[in-house]
């Protein structure tokens, strides 16, 4: 792939604290304008990843490229942050905070006020923009941090735990933002422990143990991978008689089957035979994808297994 | 080095501690205050001591008999007498005399209880060996009368010295006119101005710790804020270490600047409104080279003081625990001025020469010594080459304690940990989860056990 398209490239990065290995051997791209999410279980080396790439780390070995080479301080006013423990100056007004904020990654105050007061209105805070960061809720707090990471309308922007502390409504809010981001091409790198956002907003999956990749690549494709072969259908019908079913096990929400099927029958040849069989009514009929959630756990849960799978 | 960052930085700061109501309440209080005791001194203490509005009626009692007819009289001043107390012959005995002067002293003490005279004094029977006057009165007689009493005897005894005096009455009644002098200039001192000789120094250290030390304090405070509130590491992402730390301290040097500014306004206001306090400050014999000394002794103060607090404030986790650093080294900061006594009595004893040699308290000692006596140039050369390594030592620590410490969350960057960590080479330490460097506990051992 061409170098111009990667907004991070992590090559072979190890860093230790003393005998802790934090992070072993970890490589990964992130392309230009993706939504790329890392997870793993708390202690995993995100945070630790996170600050390599931010230059607010060294690596022990290893080389790291940031929006097209080594970073410097130019790239690094390119760069959106927001790191999972967070705050703000409490006593300064909020339009203060978000200007200076802005400032020092390179926007002029003029620009960097207007800014902020237009990013406020967007997550519904016009009104609180005079008023003291204490005088606000923790959800208002939260909403203007994100705004920090995004102000100065960075190339790259990498937020940590970018949902935590918001209600629905907010969260809906600050994802139309992230969305909106992402469709001027901005690349965005999240980590959370959000499953859901991730099925729903990444392209692309980071996961790390112990320091380790144990999963990257395309979020589908990592589902996929972690398939078993079985199908989960929702309708009527005799479901153990069709050939190839080894099993029948009720689904979830209880009006749906997982059908095990035999080494060697495939999902197309069981769908075949439920649509020639008289007796079947079909309401849903897909492959039995597993959630992240599941995966995670199966993965994470599994402390010994540091093996690479890469999608 | 970006200026435009270190810019951004140091006007925050600046404008952020200005409105700081500690700030507010020291820059502009001090001088307020200092205007108002002045008030307070000029208007109310020196017009009590001064003004005889009151005092204008006031009796004697002369048992010395050395009032004289003949003598100038001070207004109001009159004998005590009563109709009812007959004054005893010429040939009166010494024990009729003793009640007569008795029964006067009753009598007066009776007019200014009922506010028939304002004050009364009695020149006693030994007055001419011992000069013994008594004063009454109902309340503290002011100074004012006090000389004017004096005035009033002093004239009474010129007008019965002899003509053969080898000096002039003139002399008699005031025998010396002193003229203080300054040595370099031959300019006259007035008492006020030679007062000021001697202690603007220490007003100038006092001035000058208050400002320091209170910028200082607030440089440590807002990094520790920083780091409490999660803020250091998104400014990590928008600027080098060594510029927010640049920026942080040229900001409130700039403040303690602006603090020094407004002080020194304060003292013309007071030297333009009152006579005394401009003598005050004429008395101030610092020449140009002092006075660069000065300012350069304030900067390398002031930048040692906001490295350490920057090193306290990055190395600890929450502002009460930054506090008792800060308060320790304020203690030793402050050991010249609590004892400037010692200072007073030798200038050239001791410990004010160790005072003079240790970093901490280099520049105040060497300010202080310098109104009190001639200093050499090997003692000032010496002290600015301590004060100068020291400085430049303690701003290398503690741009390495910063960068070390300003992710450490929760956790304090112990001096076996900075140690440990200089030696390792590292540039940042975290306190991110579980990323922390795991080290055994060290074994307890026994005093009791081999």
């Amino acid at each position: 792939m061409n170098a111009s398209n990667q907004a991070v490239v992590v090559q072979h990065v190890t860093k230790r604290y003393g005998n802790f290995t934090a992070v072993s051997d970890l490589s990964f791209e992130v392309q230009k304008g993706e939504i790329f999410s890392m997870l793993g279980p708390n202690g995993a080396g995100k945070t630790t990843t996170i600050r390599m790439i931010l230059d607010i780390l060294k690596p022990d070995t290893g080389s790291i490229q940031v929006l097209g080479g080594t970073i410097n301080e130019q790239i690094k006013d390119r760069i959106g942050y927001l790191p999972e423990e967070r705050g703000l100056y409490r006593n300064v007004r909020v339009v203060e905070v978000l200007t200076y904020l802005a400032q020092l990654k390179g926007l002029s105050s003029g620009e960097a006020r207007q800014r902020a007061l237009e990013l406020l209105e967007r997550v519904e805070l016009e009104e609180n923009a005079d008023n003291k960061v204490s005088e606000l809720s923790k959800g208002m707090q939260q909403k203007v941090q994100i705004i920090t990471a995004v102000l100065h309308k960075p190339e790259l922007i990498i937020i940590d735990e970018p949902f935590a502390g918001l209600d629905p409504v907010n969260t809906q809010l600050i994802k139309d933002l992230l969305y909106e981001m992402h469709e001027d091409g901005t690349t965005i790198i999240m980590s959370t422990h959000m499953m859901h956002q991730i099925e729903e907003m990444a392209d692309r999956l980071l996961m790390l143990d112990h320091g380790r990749c144990v999963l990257y690549g395309d979020v589908q494709g990592v589902r996929e991978q972690f398939a078993s072969n079985a199908v989960v259908v929702e309708g009527e019908g005799d479901w153990a008689a069709l050939p190839g079913v080894t099993a029948v096990e009720p689904g979830e929400n209880g009006r749906e089957f997982v059908l095990r099927l035999a080494e060697g029958t495939t999902p197309d040849q069981v769908m075949n035979a439920v649509a020639v069989g008289a007796d079947y009514h079909v309401r849903r009929f897909e492959l039995a994808v597993p959630s992240l959630n599941e995966i995670f756990i199966q993965v994470a849960g599994n402390g010994n297994n540091h093996h690479h799978r890469q999608s | 080095m970006s200026w435009q960052k270190i810019w951004l930085v140091l006007s925050r700061e600046y404008r952020y501690n200005f409105r700081r109501p500690s700030f507010l309440f020291t820059a502009f209080g001090v001088p307020l205050f200092s205007i108002a005791a002045m008030f307070l001194v000029i208007h109310v203490v020196t017009d009590r001591e001064t003004n005889l509005d009151n005092y204008q009626r006031i009796g004697y009692v002369d048992r010395a008999g050395v009032i004289s007819a003949d003598a100038p009289n001070q207004d109001g001043y009159q004998p005590v007498t009563d109709p009812a107390v007959e004054a005893p012959g010429a040939s009166a005995s010494e024990a009729e005399q003793t009640a007569y002067y008795d029964a006067l002293e009753a009598a007066a003490r009776q007019q200014l209880v009922n506010d028939q005279i304002d004050a009364f004094f009695v020149i006693t029977d030994l007055y001419t060996l011992t000069g013994q006057i008594d004063l009454y009165g109902i309340k503290g007689p002011p100074a004012a009368l006090r000389d004017n009493i004096e005035d009033f005897l002093r004239d009474q005894i010129v007008a019965q010295a002899p003509d053969t005096l080898p000096v002039s009455t003139a002399r008699l009644h005031k025998p010396v006119d002193m003229t203080i002098r300054d040595l370099d200039s031959d300019d006259k001192l007035s008492t006020a101005a030679l007062i000021g000789r001697m202690l603007l120094p220490f007003v100038f250290v006092f001035l000058y710790f208050m400002s320091a030390n209170t910028t200082a304090q607030f440089l440590m405070s807002g990094v520790v804020e920083e780091k409490e509130n999660r803020l250091m590491e998104i400014l990590a992402t928008s600027l080098r270490p060594i510029e927010l730390l640049w920026g942080k301290m040229l900001g409130l040097g700039a403040l303690a600047l602006t603090q020094a500014a407004l002080w020194a306004a304060g003292a013309l206001v007071i030297a333009v409104l009152y006579e005394g306090a401009r003598e005050f400050l004429t008395g101030a014999s610092f020449q140009v080279g002092d006075i660069v000394l000065i300012i350069g002794l304030f900067v390398i103060n002031f930048l040692l003081f906001s490295a350490i607090m920057l090193g306290i404030g990055a190395s600890s986790t929450a502002e009460a625990e930054s506090r008792q650093f800060a308060g320790f080294m304020t203690f030793i900061a402050v050991l010249p001025l609590a004892l400037s006594s010692l200072f007073f009595m030798n200038p050239d004893g001791s410990l004010p020469l160790f005072f003079t040699f240790f970093p901490l308290t280099a520049a105040t000692a060497l300010i202080m010594r310098m109104g009190l006596t001639s200093l050499p140039n090997w003692q000032i050369a010496l002290s600015l080459g301590i004060q100068l390594v020291s400085v430049l030592a303690v701003m290398w620590l503690a741009a390495k304690v910063f960068r070390l410490g300003m992710l450490m969350y929760g956790k304090p960057l112990t001096p076996r940990t900075l140690w440990q960590a200089l030696r390792a080479g590292q540039k940042t330490l975290t306190t991110a989860q579980d990323e922390a460097p795991v080290r055994k506990p060290r074994k307890k051992r026994s005093l009791f056990r081999l």
